[in-house]
């Protein structure tokens, strides 16, 4: 079997992607897709934990993740529609109006 | 009788309550107060003079009272500071005498200022009764740190009382002088209460006066002095910081200044305060504390001599001057020389006689003033005065008993109580007190010229042919100013006879009714224990000298004195001799440039050290608090650059910040 | 095909942190020592046990788990309140939805 460190290890390194997507990349949509990269990452962690524990919960649970997930996009979409119709591109660094 | 002392703080309060009458209901309910406020004055001081009365014949009777009544902070593992009241033969004394003439000049402003139409009375009637207030719970004062409290108020009320027609520049401004120039004092004053308390423990007349004594006995006792020096040496710096005070509340040289230049407020303020009360208050506080100050011969010489000095200082001012009141300003300055004289020559008595009756016939002569004054008009130039004596006939009989009574000519009350000073001064000068003699020579210089400048300004003002059209229609003077004046003349003949030592010395028989008076039920301030005091600390041995052969010697300067003013001011057009001085009348007109030397001194001195301080207030004090209100806005100012309103950046602190705790939490939990 | 190209308006800076973030975790991970793994049973019907748990019959599941039957009921709201809120945040300001409800006229 594989040792859950590698599982554990894999998990880190997609959330990490996704850390670097949203710390980096200026496209509004771009950045929700990294976000569901650490969501999905966040996934993976369950299902390792519970193959090591031989429980079905990390996968029910990670399952009920997925569905958020969702929920979230449908949202979020909606803030970027949102967005864009208020500064006309979807360039997450033009907004700015949030500050002193 | 005893029931009196039960209702003495009530004595101070009543002039308190008309205060407050005066003050509210002048502002809020002007139509209250048809008088303008002297209705409640003149009940409230007729209502503590009762009550002084009740408590003289009380003490007399052997009551006395030394408590406290109320305790201000209670001392945890110290001492504590309290209000109290001493009542005995000295104090009981000077509340009769503060709530008569309070009573007298009440009476006497509703024809001054009530009847000469004068703005802003109910100001006036307040400040009155505040002072009055004032005045007499400090005299009832047990403790030196309450006196303290009430010498500064009679000192505001002194102010307040001056600057009555403040819209004028004279008045506003010699308030001020006499504001500033008696605080001076004051500071002395509170430097000494402070390291009384530190001394002492106590600031309690009765009972830092009688550790002191026993300090300086054989025993010893448990003082703790300061600055590494025995107790008789700090003792003495300690009553000469009080002097200071005293010297400038009682106007003597060099703290003398102020009192001419009060004269710009009313008569009857100069009556009740310079020249009856609060200038005596200094004087009360040096016989309030004798039984500390006999302790100190050095202090009483310096009293002395202060005394002696200052008494023919002002007597050499008075002679050159034209207005009434500043005559009358520089014979109170002289007279309350002859009082520190005799205190500070051991004369217990002598000088409290001497305050006695200077308020008599020093208010007596002020009202007299006040009545001549109010005939011309307030023109108050003695040379286009004359030929009052028909216009104000019961003015003009008071006014000679009064100055009678200045001059000290028997058998009015100033030769008994000057007479005693100066007997006093001589028999311990002789006795081996050169410091003393020196000050008698002053004394008795200066009652020659004390006859002289009193009867020419009796002459000038009541005698001759009027100089000018306002006094030929002098006159309209109401019984509400002549009855005080009346009242005051006949005591002014009479009130000498409470201690005619010389008649007791003559006859035997015993008429020193003050003496017997002031031995008193306290042991701690009795006469006859301050005499021992004197004697054995002081070491003042009394020579042997005829106290009637003193007594002659002071009549016949007085008399000479007398003689030389009938001489040259007499008669029907009498002419100014002044300019036969020549350039002394200069020097004695601008008052020996004192004057303007004070206020060099405060140019040259005190305005840089004052404006070197506030620089540093300014620079360093307020620089400190200034830079840390700029620091934190600085601080602020550069922090808010982090909100840029990016998403981004914010996420990316987020995640910085993620790492850092996990990276801390993993060191700390040992992941690694 | 499309050409496509890589965006090139990143900000690398930040990212830093990410790598960093990696790092960390691997560093922390390889590091830790887990016991053998419990796994599951060859023949455990595993889907069927996650729909058993979905209704809290725990019982009939080969595998051990527990009961989601209030999760399930809660995320089927917040499905549907989703659903709602994407609607409208659809909505122009003027009131109208746009394009966004046309049908098929042609």
């Amino acid at each position: 079997m594989i040792p859950t460190e590698y599982y554990l290890l894999l998990s880190a390194a997609v959330f990490c992607i996704g850390v670097f997507g949203v710390l980096t990349r200026r496209n509004a949509l771009v950045f929700l897709m990294s976000v569901e990269l650490m969501l999905n990452a966040a996934n993976l962690n369950f299902i390792a934990f519970s193959h090591q524990y031989g429980n079905l919960v990390g996968q029910t649970f990670s399952l009920f993740t997925m569905a958020l997930a969702a929920a979230e996009v449908a949202v979020g979409i909606g803030i970027v529609l949102v967005l864009y119709r208020n500064f006309k591109e979807v360039d997450v660094t033009t907004p700015t109006s949030m500050r002193w | 009788m005893a029931g009196a002392l039960e209702f003495a703080a009530a004595i101070p309060a009543l002039p308190f309550v008309g205060f407050l009458i005066a003050l509210l209901a002048g502002h809020y309910y002007p139509k209250l107060l048809p008088k303008g406020g002297a209705i409640p004055g003149i009940l409230a001081t007729a209502g503590s003079l009762l009550l002084s009365a009740w408590v003289f014949l009380a003490v007399g009777s052997g009551g006395e009272m030394n408590e406290e009544i109320y305790t201000w902070v209670a001392g945890d593992g110290t001492f504590s500071l309290h209000f109290g009241l001493l009542v005995d033969p000295l104090s009981a004394l000077m509340v009769v005498l503060v709530s008569l003439v309070a009573f007298l000049v009440h009476v006497f402003s509703l024809g001054y200022m009530n009847d000469e139409d004068e703005p802003g009375l109910p100001r006036y009637y307040a400040g009155l009764g505040l002072f009055s207030a004032s005045m007499l719970a400090f005299a009832l004062s047990d403790n030196l740190l309450m006196s303290f409290v009430f010498f500064e108020l009679v000192g505001f009320c002194s102010w307040w009382l001056i600057g009555h027609w403040y819209t004028n520049p004279g008045p506003a401004s010699a308030a001020k002088k006499a504001f500033l120039v008696t605080r001076f004092g004051d500071y002395f004053l509170l430097v000494g209460l402070v390291g009384i308390l530190g001394t002492f423990g106590t600031a309690t007349f009765t009972e830092f006066t009688e550790t002191a004594a026993t300090a300086l006995g054989p025993g010893g006792a448990d003082v703790t002095t300061f600055f590494g020096l025995d107790p008789q040496a700090w003792f003495a710096l300690l009553g000469l910081l009080v002097l200071g005070g005293v010297v400038g509340k009682s106007a003597q040289f060099p703290l003398h200044t102020w009192l001419p230049d009060a004269m710009e407020g009313p008569t009857p303020v100069s009556a009740l305060i310079h020249a009856a009360t609060m200038v005596a208050a200094g004087v009360y506080l040096v016989a309030r504390m004798y039984g500390f100050f006999a302790l100190l011969p050095t202090v009483l010489a310096v009293i002395a001599l202060v005394g002696g000095f200052t008494a023919l200082f002002a007597a050499t001012m008075a002679v050159v001057k034209r207005e009434i009141k500043q005559v009358l300003a520089y014979s109170t300055i002289s007279q309350y020389g002859y009082m520190m004289l005799g205190l500070g020559a051991g004369g217990y008595v002598a000088g409290v006689f001497h305050l006695l009756t200077h308020a008599v016939f020093k208010a007596l002569l002020f009202l007299g003033a006040g009545v001549v004054i109010v005939a011309m008009h307030h023109d108050e130039d003695m040379w286009e005065m004359g030929g009052l004596k028909d216009k104000l006939p019961v003015t003009y009989w008071a006014f000679l008993s009064g100055s009678l009574a200045l001059a000290g000519i028997v058998p009015f009350a100033g030769f008994w109580s000057k007479d005693e000073v100066l007997h006093e001064a001589l028999v311990y000068g002789l006795g081996g007190n050169t410091a003393l003699l020196v000050a008698y020579a002053f004394g008795i210089v200066a009652v020659f010229l004390t006859g002289f400048y009193t009867f020419r300004m009796f002459l000038l003002t009541f005698h001759g042919e009027p100089r000018s059209s306002t006094a030929e229609s002098a006159g309209g003077i109401g019984w509400n100013m002549k009855l005080p004046v009346a009242v005051l003349g006949a005591l002014a003949l009479l009130i000498g006879f409470v201690n005619p030592a010389l008649v007791s010395d003559l006859t035997g028989a015993n008429l020193d009714f003050l003496h017997s008076w002031l031995e008193g039920p306290i042991e701690a301030t009795a006469a006859g224990h301050y005499e021992e005091l004197v004697t054995a600390n002081a070491a003042y041995a009394a020579a042997e000298f005829s106290a009637l052969a003193s007594a002659g010697i002071s009549l016949v300067f007085a008399l000479a004195g007398v003689g030389f003013a009938w001489l040259l001011y007499s008669g029907p057009e009498p002419v100014e001799h002044t300019e036969k001085l020549g350039s002394i009348k200069t020097l004695l007109y601008n008052n020996y440039y004192q004057d303007e030397y004070q206020v060099w001194l405060a140019e040259h001195l005190t305005l840089p050290v004052s404006r070197g301080v506030s620089k540093f207030d300014q620079g360093i004090v307020d620089g400190i608090v200034d830079g840390a209100s700029s620091v934190t806005l600085f601080s602020g100012a550069q922090a808010r650059r982090l909100q840029t309103g990016r998403v981004s950046n914010y996420v990316t602190l987020l995640a910085l910040g993620l790492l850092v705790m996990l990276a801390a939490l993993g060191v700390l939990g040992g992941w690694f | 095909m499309a050409d496509f190209e890589f965006a090139d308006d990143l900000r690398v800076l930040p990212g830093v942190v990410a790598v960093a973030l990696f790092a960390l975790f691997a560093v922390v991970f390889l590091g830790a020592s887990f016991p053998d793994a419990a796994g599951f049973a060859g023949d455990a019907r595993l889907i069927s046990g996650i729909g058993y748990a979905l209704f809290d019959f725990t019982s009939a599941s080969d595998a051990p788990t527990e009961g989601f039957l209030a999760a399930f009921e809660i995320i089927d709201l917040v499905l549907v309140g989703a659903l709602v809120g994407a609607v409208m945040l659809a909505r122009r300001d003027d009131g109208s939805f746009g394009e966004l409800f046309r049908g098929g006229e042609k």
